[in-house]
């Protein structure tokens, strides 16, 4: 209680990519193309803190019509084994609204993610508590990011990179590679980074921005970090 | 006991008041009278009697035609009414025309203040329902039968081992048998049922052989009580079941919201007391004008917290159950019950088992509110074709067993499905694709890995011949701006199925 007193707000180095997650995120894709991309990024939020409880993914009708179902078997290489996965079908975004919350506030799942296009800002702010109550992490991932009103705290927008190049075999797509843009952060100035999958752990890191390897110095500074792109 | 539902229903116009009315039915030789009302009785009319003859009797008779589906259906919405006063409660539709309800009220008649006051509240309910009903409880189900529609009196009661006695006076009619063995009987004389008791057994089992309607002894036995005739109820009886009943019918929902905590915790007793856990609940309101409306709610794993079997049926929405003029009871029941094992896990508090049963809570929840089959887990199964190699089944707390092969293929995290068909253009026919079209923009393609070869499982049924699954080469593939996809071709140049050309499709998108 005291010690709440002196903490200081943390200083954030806004060239280092945030790995831990907020309570609640927003990823959107770049483009509505950019859907998958955006969901392996929002797994690796909600995988970060290494809890073994289950995640939920929460997708309503209208999305799955359209980006096709989540294929357990790959999303194991995102670190969402099978049997961590719940999957939650919903017709309406009101209704996939609705199971998230009740998912992170009941405090069994270690984080979760619902397709939504338009969250209202009540909803968002109501997840957030939810997140907190049940120490989860929510994403909110859409097909493309709103300028509107959200209580998350981080706001991602995610566009498929180029892969990086496969060492066996020049010809196949190599590590999958994503930018990274945070268009929007409570604790500090919006930032950009290229992120590169580790294939061994799943896990996303910064792409070490050494010279040869397809970044020219403007697009990446020292670590490997991008120019935010004017919005 | 055995309401007699009315024949009239509320699509017809009602006759008017002591008009002749009957139902008739289409048989063999026209069409004849199935059900008729008092005054018709009166005139002389019978049930059976052609309608051609009826109507030269009595021009003025009304008719309809019977509508069997129809009244098979309200004797089973009574049927499930009536389980307000027993949990086992079968609709007889043996001889039509005779249809009834039985109700087994072994034990249970000292509820309702006893076997008279039982009678005539179970009457006056029908009837303030609009259906006249005549009742009658004895030992047996035949020997009830018989005294709800021969006896004088509308109720009717045969004293606990004094069936024979109850039902001497009876024609034979009342025996449930055919008509041919009915006019054989009569010509015999023996009108009465009490007649028949004197009869030496042997040559009347001799006389009267066949069919069910035609073996008199048999019929006799069964009503006597020395031959067994076992009930098939509508429902199976639930397991676990309270009920409170109204003193005055509640009218909306914040009544049933407010009586159906005291019923949760009743029922959370009951099952507690027998280390048991609900799987499928159910609530029932006894509507007053004789229908029973229902909610149910599955659980994905046993539980007998009465907070939580209060929250389902809440997060069910009890604006749902359909109240009409009002309830005058409501039922709680278990239908489905299981152990609850995890108990003696709970005392060592571990995290592990506390979310364990957070998580059967919230799913049940979920699927209380979205429906169910909606919350679902990835079951690994045996196959190499990816729509097969996994099935999402109805989620339960536990995860799903861990996949009989761990295979470290790279696979999408989106799966189309059914597949969509792509347009390639490729620099070799059985090659990697240069470009492909998918849902109308062209991409072109800049890396590609593959062939990963995925023959196809000739030992599953195919629906016919030209739709037998063909060999598929998968290719992961990357465009220019670094999106991969997962396309394949089926079927192999000028080998399977050479009239059919190979075609392709994309099976899913990696991230």
């Amino acid at each position: 209680m005291s010690l709440a007193l002196f903490e200081r707000p943390a200083i954030v180095d806004p060239a280092v990519f945030p790995r831990a997650s907020e309570p609640l995120e927003e990823v959107g894709a770049g483009e509505p193309m950019d859907a998958a991309a955006a969901l392996g990024f929002s797994l690796s939020r909600l995988t970060e803190a290494n809890d073994p409880r289950p995640l939920v993914l929460v997708t309503t009708a209208d999305w799955l019509r359209e980006r096709g179902r989540p294929f357990a078997r790959g999303l194991g290489a995102w670190g969402a084994t099978a049997k961590r996965l719940i999957w939650v079908r919903t017709a309406r975004e009101a209704e996939a609204l609705w199971a998230l919350e009740e998912a992170l506030k009941s405090g069994a799942v270690a984080g979760g993610l619902a397709t939504v296009e338009a969250p209202p800002f009540v909803a968002t702010r109501r997840l957030d508590f939810a997140a907190r109550a049940g120490a989860a992490v929510g994403v909110i991932l859409r097909a493309g990011a709103g300028g509107d009103l959200s209580a998350a705290r981080r706001r991602w927008r995610i566009r498929c990179g180029p892969s990086a190049l496969n060492g066996f075999d020049a010809d196949a797509p190599g590590r999958v590679r994503l930018s990274a843009e945070l268009v929007r952060r409570r604790d500090g100035p919006p930032g950009a980074w290229l992120l590169e999958q580790d294939d061994e752990t799943g896990r996303l890191g910064v792409v070490a921005g050494l010279a040869g390897h397809g970044l020219d110095e403007a697009a990446a500074g020292r670590d490997g970090r991008l120019a935010p792109q004017a919005a | 006991m055995r309401p007699q539902p009315d024949g009239t229903d509320a699509s017809h116009p009602r006759p008017p008041e002591g008009a002749p009315f009957a139902l008739v039915e289409k048989g063999v030789n026209g069409l004849s009278l199935l059900a008729l009302n008092a005054s018709a009785r009166a005139l002389g009319l019978w049930r059976g009697q052609a309608h051609a003859d009826a109507c030269a009797m009595t021009p003025q008779l009304i008719s309809a035609p019977a509508e069997a589906e129809r009244d098979r259906d309200a004797l089973r919405r009574l049927a499930l009414w009536a389980e307000r006063f027993s949990p086992s409660v079968a609709a007889d539709e043996l001889m039509p025309g005779f249809e009834g309800l039985f109700l087994d009220m072994t034990g249970a008649a000292h509820l309702f203040g006893g076997e008279r006051s039982l009678l005539s509240d179970l009457r006056g309910r029908l009837h303030a329902a609009g259906i006249p009903a005549r009742l009658a409880i004895a030992d047996t189900p035949a020997a009830a039968w018989a005294l709800a529609r021969f006896s004088t009196a509308a109720e009717t009661i045969a004293p606990a081992g004094r069936t024979r006695e109850a039902l001497a006076l009876l024609p034979v009619e009342a025996l449930r048998l055919e008509a041919k063995a009915l006019s054989l009987l009569k010509r015999f004389g023996l009108k009465t049922i009490g007649n028949l008791y004197g009869l030496p057994r042997a040559g009347l089992a001799r006389r009267f052989r066949g069919e069910a309607g035609f073996r008199v002894v048999e019929r006799l036995d069964q009503a006597l009580g020395t031959l067994a005739e076992p009930l098939d109820p509508v429902r199976p009886p639930p397991l676990y079941r309270v009920w409170v009943p109204f003193a005055e019918p509640v009218m909306d929902v914040d009544g049933v919201a407010f009586h159906l905590p005291r019923l949760a915790e009743a029922l959370a007793s009951a099952l507690g007391r027998d280390g048991q856990g609900a799987r499928r609940l159910r609530l029932t309101g006894f509507r007053v004008d004789g229908r029973a409306t229902m909610l149910e709610a599955g659980l994905s794993a046993p539980a007998a917290g009465a907070e939580h079997l209060v929250r389902l049926l809440r997060e069910k929405g009890l604006e749902r159950l359909d109240l009409g003029f009002g309830l005058d009871a409501l039922m709680l029941s278990a239908e489905k019950a299981e152990t609850v094992e995890a108990r003696e896990a709970e005392l060592d508090a571990s995290p592990g088992q506390a979310s364990l049963h957070a998580l059967a809570a919230l799913i049940d929840r979920l699927e209380a509110k979205l429906g169910e089959g909606q919350v679902r887990r990835p079951q690994p199964k045996e196959s190499w074709v990816p729509e097969l190699s996994e099935a999402w089944t109805p989620a339960g707390p536990s995860p799903s067993p861990p996949p009989e092969r761990d295979e470290a293929r790279l696979r999408p995290i989106l799966l189309f499905e059914p597949p969509e068909p792509v347009t390639t253009i490729a620099e070799l026919p059985d090659g990697v694709p240069a470009r492909f079209v998918w849902r109308r923009a062209s991409r072109r393609v800049v890396k590609a890995e593959g062939p990963e070869r995925l023959g196809a499982e000739w030992w599953r049924p195919a629906a016919n011949e030209a739709k037998r699954p063909r060999t598929r080469d998968y290719y992961r593939v990357e465009d220019e701006t670094g999106r991969r996809y997962w396309l394949y071709r089926e079927g192999l140049y000028g080998r399977e199925n050479a009239d059919r050309a190979p075609t392709w499709w994309i099976a899913g998108v990696f991230a």
